[in-house]
Formats: structure tokens, C-alpha cells, sequence
């Protein structure tokens, strides 16, 4: 064995005969040798130094790379919240990580998002920390808020502001730090970390933490573009009441559930604010929109308060909806008692009753339907619209009510609604037709002066109808409009032919019915004047009537109206006179050619003293006045001759005639009677 | 194995025997000896190394082994003092090694193959260690226990209960605290 091989006894081995720069030279290897040993080992140093901060930071890019990956993969806030707090806890090797949302009233509150390395040891930290409300400023997630940034606590159990040392000190957890979720500047989460060791402030750490916190705040932006999408898809922008798609599904879902169980404990009711459109139309769309806003704040009260007041006893739920326009619905479900529908609704009322609901204005009021689930009911649509049936038959018989919709109720209004729909199909397939009462003059012989001209309606299937049974329906659909212009003209064609056949001999005048829809058009007289023209009919011999109702509805307008007519020559005749409330200042300013006594008058003329008074009365004042006088509803010939003898001058009824058709009445006329 | 622990053993032989015993360690060896702290080197140069010191200082390898972890802690307390902070005593110290200690080591040296070690408190009131490696070096962990025993001002008795060089599947190693 070589002796050189013996380590220990190297320093003894006998070297070369040395010389003095030999030793010089080997001294100076030596010194070079230490000298590369030293940059060998500083060159180390910073090449491990620099390994551990790459690798580290690899780490911590990895770490971003799986947060912000998760974070793009989900939409849930608390599904990424979690991964980062698990994430965050297991690469720094942390004992908890804990996750906090804003709270109501600016704080913040635990949402059950969190990690720990060992729970079980931990628990007593856990079960304080993962529901915990901290005030802005409190603790140190609390703090976060109030500073917009990162928060180190060096050691939380002697931190004077950290309320869960005693239990963090139980649980041996030292140091913590917290970090915000943020949606640009707002703090939208905080996320809490605790460690069991001291933990230091680490730049880069912090940076990473700021990313991690923008990559969740992204997911939180997400979720709320994505709530207020789904929100305003469901809700109206205005009221921010639910609207119609939102209520739909409500009422879909409370109807199948009541309609499975006791159909009773379900209803609706429809509400629509009376006179609307001439608020919007006369205050503008700003007022309008006020008075909407209000309205739903005021409904929404008023079923609240119902709510509040029987709800202790058995609860039950309600949906107030903007179904559009100024038309509100309320789904009340699981009624403990049907009758609460009706309380409600008289709640609302009186809502709206209470103050003005702009400053200045008058108040509003609505028109309420109501309707209560039902077995016959087949789906939700039904229930809707027997709600809007009760809601029109609230407004069409007197607004400021409410209609609950029973059988009758409903039996009526949809037998009016078939009407309306057949009335609108006469009108298109004509089947109309004009039957004519003699008027004849009261005098010894009888003799016929004119008609009046009575539409009647050639029914499909019921035959000849009256005019009681579908004037009212067209007065109230407006379908009046159509049957008034073509009354008005086929009447004075009717009178220009008979004028014509009759040359030489006696000219009848036509009496036409005008419906208080068809006067007050504002331009009433233009179409008279226009069928006039094109008809060639008398303007003489064409007599206007129209009813004390609305001759007084706006007697400035009306005198205006009727002196125009006038002026061509037409008569005016003062329909139902007796009926109404007509005052004598009223009837001084109306210029009518002719007031027809009410055939009720005439009817109870021989029982009753006051009727034979009233019309003595009525004959008083037309003489007075210098107007003409036309008794209606003459049936017999006592009544005849006591309106004779009170001086009355022409008149009418089934004495004299009952009305006939065109040619017959030309008949008569040819007759001579 | 990684040249840190090469550079180790230069250090320790250096410290012990001179700068000049290390050279001659080498070239009996037959190595060039130029390790880098953050270079891999094959594991027969080191069981070369040991085989030789072992030869030339009339020791068993294992005897090598034993006293270069023993005289190489005070070097890493040096080197990695931030490991040894945060301790008082021995058997803490110990017990960081696997989640502590090792992550560390394999921060600076991807691909470090670092044993694992089983902790468990035998029945007798001693630690019980187990050790399992391909490399079976489980006298340089013995040298280690050593040593950070020194560190700690503690002397720790160490005894062998099995070895993977005497055809068990783990070594382990019975530790009693003796001061």
C-alpha cells in the first residue's frame, strides 16, 4: 500500500529535498487554492440562493396558475373561494385558512369556507371562526376593510385587537395575516390565514396574495353581472317589483302545489290604477312614472301590514308584480282563510286613498279583481284572466272597487264579453238593420210628421234584438262609434229617398238617436255635415237626439256643437228629458229645438198625480222657453188624449204605431194617413 | 448523491486531517474529487471514499460513516443555521427533518432522493426511528443523531434494533436520551 494513502500520517510523509522558492511556489498554490475554494463556495452560496427564489417563486406561480385556473372554471364565489383558501393554507403550509364575505351593514361575516390542516385540533378556532361578524375595523379581517390591504398580525394571542386570541392561544396558533377580495376598490371578501409559527412579512408572498385576490374578485364580478341579469330579466326596472315572466312562474308553482292540495288557499288579484292614461297624457310620463312608483310602494305596504297582521296565527306568502302599464297583480298563497283576499284588497284601497300621491294632484284609486283558486280552474292563464275580467267589471261599474269573481259574476261578464265579440262581427258582416216609429201630431187628425229611427240588431242565431240588449256593451267597448255613423247615415238615406218618392206630398222628418260616445268625438259635427252632403238628405228635416246626460256633460261645448248644427238648418231634440239632473240654468244656455217627455212619465201618467205634474211642469217650460215637445211611449188612447189635453203637441208610441220597416213606412206615407 | 455531501466530507476530513489527507483520500480513490454543492455524483464515489478512509484509519466503514455525520452537523448548523432555530432540543430538531428539512433540500437540489424517517415511541420510553434506503446509510442518520445531539448539548444513546445490511427490510434505530 502506497504510503501516501495513510490520511493520517500524511502531514509526517518525508517530501523531496525542499527548496526555498519551491516552498514559495507551493505557499502560493496554497493561498490560490483557498482563494478558489472561498469563490467556489460564495459561487454556491448565490447559485443556491438564487435556486431557492426561483423555485419559490415557481411555486407561488403554480399556486396562481391552480387559483386562477379554478377561478375561470367556476361562476360560484364560495367554490372559489375555497379552493384558494385550501390552496393558499397547504402550499404555505398554514394551520387555517378562513373565508369572510361583506356582510349586511358593512362588516363582515364567516360564510363556512375554510381549511384546516388539522381540524380536529383546531376545532374550538374553527367553530368561532367560520360564522364569525366582525365589524369594519375588528379583528384582523376587520382591519383588511379598513385599510384596503394586506393586515400581519406578528403574534393574534397578545394583539390587543384580535377577539379570538383567547381561543387562537387555546388552539397554539400564533401569527396571522389576511388578505382582500377585491372588486376594483371594494373589499368584496377577506381571506384569513393563521400559522402556528412566526411568520414574517414576505414580499412576494403579498404580491401573489394581490393576485389571488383580483383572480376570486373576478369570479364575484361574474356572479353579480350574472345576478343582475337574471334580476332585471325577472324584475320591472321601475318599481323593481317582479315582473311578468317572475310572477308567471310564482303563480305557476303556488297553483300546481294549491291546485294538488286545497285549491282555496290560493289567490289573485288584479289591480289597475283608475284614469291612468290621463294622468300620463295630461302630466307627462315623469309624473306618471312617479305616480307608479308610489303606487307599488303603497301596495307593497298594504300587503305587508296584512301580512304582518295575520301572520302569526298561520303564515302565508304573497308576490306583488308589475305586469306592465299601470296593471299590478298580487298572488296570495296558502291563505289560511280566502276571506284575507278581500281584506287585502280593501287595504289597498285605503292605501291609495290616504294621501295624494303626488303633491298637488288628485288622489289615484284602482280597480281591483279578485279570484280565488278554484278545481275547475285547468291552468294558471285561467286564473289570470277571470282576475282581469273582475278588474274590467270593477272599472266598468264604477272604478275605486273591488269585484271578486264568483260564478254569477263571471257567467255575466263573459256572457258580455261573447256579446262584444258578436257586436264587433255584425258590425263587419252588416247585420244591422233601421226600424222607424211614426211621431205623429197630437191633434185631431193624427197625421204623421216624422220617425224615429231605431236600429235593430239581426241576430245569427237569436233573431231581431232591441237596442236594450247590446246598446249599453257598445256604448262601453266604443263599438258605438261604428253603429252611430252608420244609424246616422242609412237614416238620412232612408229620408232622402223617401223625400224623393214622396215629392209633392207630405216631408217627414228623420229623429236619429246620437249616443254620447258619438257626440262628444270632437269632430261631431264635421261628420254630420259630411254624411248630410253625401246622403243629400234635408238638413231640415233631420232631427239630432241626444240625452240629458251628456247634453249637460259640457254644456259650453255642447251649445257650441249644436248651434253649429243648427245653423245648416238640422233639429236637435233633448232625449229622456226628466231622466237626468238637467238644472233650468243648464237648459237656458242649450239651444234644442225639441224636449221629448221620458216614456216613464207617460207610462204612470194615469196612476200617478206627480207624473201628470212633471209633465205639465216639462210642457210649461218648452212653451216658455219656445221649444217643441215630444211625448215617448204612447200605448193608448187615454193616454193620448190626456197629453192633449195638457197640451202637448206630438208624440209617439205603439198607439200610433209600432216601428217599421223602410218600405212599409213608405207605405204609409204613400197612404196618406 | 448530491456534491453537498461530498463537500461535506472534504470539509470535515479537511478539518480533522488536513487538506492534504482529502487529496490523498481522492487519489486513492481514484476520483478527481471536483464536486459542486449543486452537482450529482454517482453513490459508488462515496461508498469509494468511505471503503478507503476505512482502510486507511483501520476503522469499519460504518465507523465512517458515524463519525462524518457526527462531525459534519456543526458545519450545517453553520451553513443552514435557519433549520436549527426554533429548537431546544434534539429530539424537536429530529423530528423536522422529513417535512421540514427534507422539502427545503429539495428546493436547492431538484431531485434530491431524501429517506424518509418513521417516528414512534417504543414501549421501553425510547424513540424509535425507522430508516429505509437504497443506500443504506443508516450509520451516517446514527452520525447525524450524534451530532445534533452535540448541537443541543444532549448525549443520546443509539442503538441498532435492525439493519437493511443485515437482509432487514428497514433499518431501526433506538434512541435514548441519556442527558
Amino acid at each position: 500500500m502506497p504510503a501516501c494513502l495513510a490520511v493520517g500520517q500524511l502531514k509526517d510523509f518525508p517530501g523531496p529535498r525542499v527548496r526555498s522558492d519551491l516552498e514559495e511556489r507551493l505557499a502560493s498554490a496554497e493561498r490560490k487554492a483557498a482563494r478558489e475554494r472561498a469563490a467556489r463556495l460564495e459561487a454556491e452560496a448565490i447559485a443556491e440562493k438564487g435556486l431557492r427564489e426561483l423555485y419559490e417563486s415557481q411555486q407561488q406561480l403554480l399556486l396562481l396558475q391552480r387559483i386562477t385556473h379554478g377561478a375561470n372554471q367556476t361562476g360560484d364565489v364560495g367554490e372559489a373561494l375555497h379552493l384558494a383558501i385550501t390552496e393558499v393554507s397547504q402550499h404555505m403550509g398554514w394551520a387555517f385558512g378562513n373565508a369572510l364575505m361583506r356582510a349586511d351593514g358593512g362588516g363582515l361575516v364567516g360564510c363556512n369556507i375554510w381549511y384546516a390542516a388539522e381540524p380536529d385540533e383546531l376545532f374550538d378556532f374553527v367553530e368561532l371562526s367560520r360564522s364569525c361578524r366582525l365589524a369594519r375595523g375588528e379583528g384582523l379581517p376587520g382591519r383588511v376593510l379598513t385599510e384596503v390591504g394586506p393586515v400581519w398580525i406578528e403574534d393574534v394571542t397578545v394583539d390587543s385587537n384580535f377577539p379570538r386570541a383567547p381561543v387562537a392561544l387555546k388552539c397554539g396558533l400564533r401569527a396571522g395575516c389576511a388578505f382582500p377580495v377585491l372588486v376594483g376598490e371594494e373589499v368584496v371578501a377577506v381571506l384569513e390565514f393563521f400559522s402556528r409559527k412566526r411568520l414574517p412579512q414576505a414580499p412576494g408572498l403579498i404580491a401573489i396574495m394581490a393576485q389571488v385576490g383580483t383572480q376570486i374578485g373576478r369570479v364575484v364580478e361574474r356572479d353579480r353581472a350574472q345576478r343582475a341579469l337574471v334580476y332585471d330579466a325577472l324584475h320591472d326596472g321601475l318599481t323593481g317589483l317582479p315582473n311578468r315572466a317572475l310572477f308567471a312562474d310564482r303563480l305557476g308553482t303556488a297553483f300546481q302545489r294549491a291546485q294538488a292540495g286545497k285549491p282555496a288557499t290560493l289567490a289573485l288579484l288584479a289591480i289597475d290604477l283608475d284614469g291612468f292614461k290621463g294622468i300620463n297624457d295630461s302630466l307627462g310620463h315623469a309624473a306618471g312614472d312617479e305616480l307608479l312608483v308610489e303606487t307599488a310602494n303603497r301596495i307593497q305596504a298594504a300587503v305587508g301590514a296584512v301580512e304582518a297582521a295575520s301572520r302569526a296565527k298561520s303564515p302565508w306568502q304573497s308576490t306583488i308584480a308589475r305586469m306592465g302599464g299601470d296593471e299590478f297583480t298580487v298572488l296570495l298563497d296558502d291563505l289560511p282563510d280566502p276571506t284575507i283576499a278581500e281584506t287585502v284588497a280593501d287595504a289597498i284601497h285605503a292605501a291609495l286613498r290616504m294621501d295624494e300621491l303626488r303633491p298637488g294632484q288628485t288622489k289615484a284609486t284602482a280597480s281591483i279583481g279578485v279570484v280565488h283558486g278554484d278545481r275547475r280552474y285547468i291552468d294558471v292563464d285561467q286564473m289570470l284572466r277571470d282576475a282581469d275580467l273582475a278588474m274590467y267589471e270593477a272599472k266598468s261599474t264604477g272604478r275605486n272597487r273591488t269585484v271578486t269573481l264568483s260564478e254569477t259574476v263571471g257567467s255575466q261578464i263573459r256572457q258580455r264579453l261573447s256579446l262584444e265579440q258578436q257586436l264587433r262581427e255584425a258590425i263587419q258582416h252588416r247585420e244591422f238593420v233601421l226600424h222607424y216609429q211614426p211621431i205623429v201630431d197630437l191633434g185631431e187628425d193624427g197625421q204623421i210628421c216624422g220617425f224615429e229611427a231605431l236600429v235593430r240588431w239581426n241576430h245569427p242565431t237569436r233573431g231581431l234584438l232591441p237596442p236594450a240588449e247590446f246598446i249599453d256593451v257598445a256604448e262601453e267597448t266604443g263599438l258605438i262609434i261604428f253603429l252611430g255613423d252608420w244609424v246616422l247615415r242609412t237614416a238620412c238615406e232612408t229620408l232622402a229617398k223617401w223625400h224623393g218618392e214622396c215629392r209633392g206630398g207630405s216631408q217627414p222628418y228623420m229623429s236619429i238617436n246620437i249616443s254620447p260616445r258619438q257626440f262628444l268625438q270632437s269632430d261631431f259635427a264635421r261628420r254630420v255635415r259630411a254624411v248630410l252632403l253625401e246622403t243629400g238628405a234635408d238638413p231640415a228635416s233631420v232631427r239630432l237626439e241626444v240625452t240629458e246626460s251628456v247634453a249637460i256633460l259640457d254644456a259650453a261645448r255642447t251649445s257650441l256643437v249644436i248651434e253649429e248644427i243648427r245653423s245648416w238648418g238640422v233639429k236637435t231634440s233633448l232625449d229622456d228629458f226628466g231622466t237626468g239632473y238637467s238644472s233650468l240654468s243648464h237648459l237656458q244656455r242649450l239651444p234644442f229645438d225639441v224636449l221629448k217627455i221620458d216614456q216613464s212619465f207617460v207610462a204612470t201618467m194615469s196612476e200617478r198625480s206627480e207624473s201628470q205634474g212633471i209633465i205639465r211642469a216639462i210642457l210649461d217650460l218648452a212653451r216658455t222657453m219656445g221649444m217643441g215637445v215630444t211625448a215617448e211611449g204612447i200605448e193608448t188612447a187615454e193616454q193620448a188624449k190626456a197629453l192633449r189635453q195638457l197640451g202637448c203637441s206630438h208624440g209617439q208610441g205603439f198607439f200610433y204605431g209600432a216601428p217599421l220597416g223602410e218600405g212599409d213606412c213608405l207605405k204609409l206615407l204613400r197612404d196618406g194617413r | 448523491m448530491k456534491g453537498v455531501v461530498f463537500n461535506l466530507l472534504a470539509e470535515t476530513v479537511s478539518n480533522a486531517h488536513g487538506e492534504e489527507a482529502w487529496d490523498g483520500l481522492l487519489a486513492a480513490a481514484g476520483l478527481d474529487g471536483a464536486y459542486t454543492s449543486l452537482g450529482s455524483y454517482p453513490d459508488e464515489e462515496m461508498s469509494n471514499l468511505v471503503t478507503v478512509a476505512a482502510e486507511v484509519l483501520g476503522i469499519s466503514p460504518n465507523d465512517v460513516l458515524r463519525w462524518f455525520g457526527r462531525s459534519a452537523m456543526p458545519l450545517l448548523a453553520t451553513r443552514y443555521g435557519v433549520f436549527f432555530e426554533g429548537h431546544q432540543s434534539a429530539r424537536s430538531f429530529l423530528f423536522s427533518v422529513n417535512d421540514i428539512i427534507h422539502p427545503e433540500v429539495r428546493k436547492l437540489y431538484a431531485g434530491a432522493g431524501c429517506p424518509h424517517f418513521q417516528f414512534k415511541d417504543g414501549a421501553d420510553g425510547r424513540l424509535l426511528i425507522g430508516y429505509q434506503s437504497p443506500r443504506q446509510l443508516c450509520h451516517l442518520a446514527h452520525g447525524f443523531i450524534e451530532g445534533a445531539a452535540d448541537h443541543y448539548h444532549e448525549t443520546i444513546d443509539v442503538e441498532h434494533l435492525a439493519c437493511m445490511q443485515k437482509g432487514s427490510p428497514t433499518c431501526r434505530l433506538a434512541l435514548r436520551w441519556v442527558s
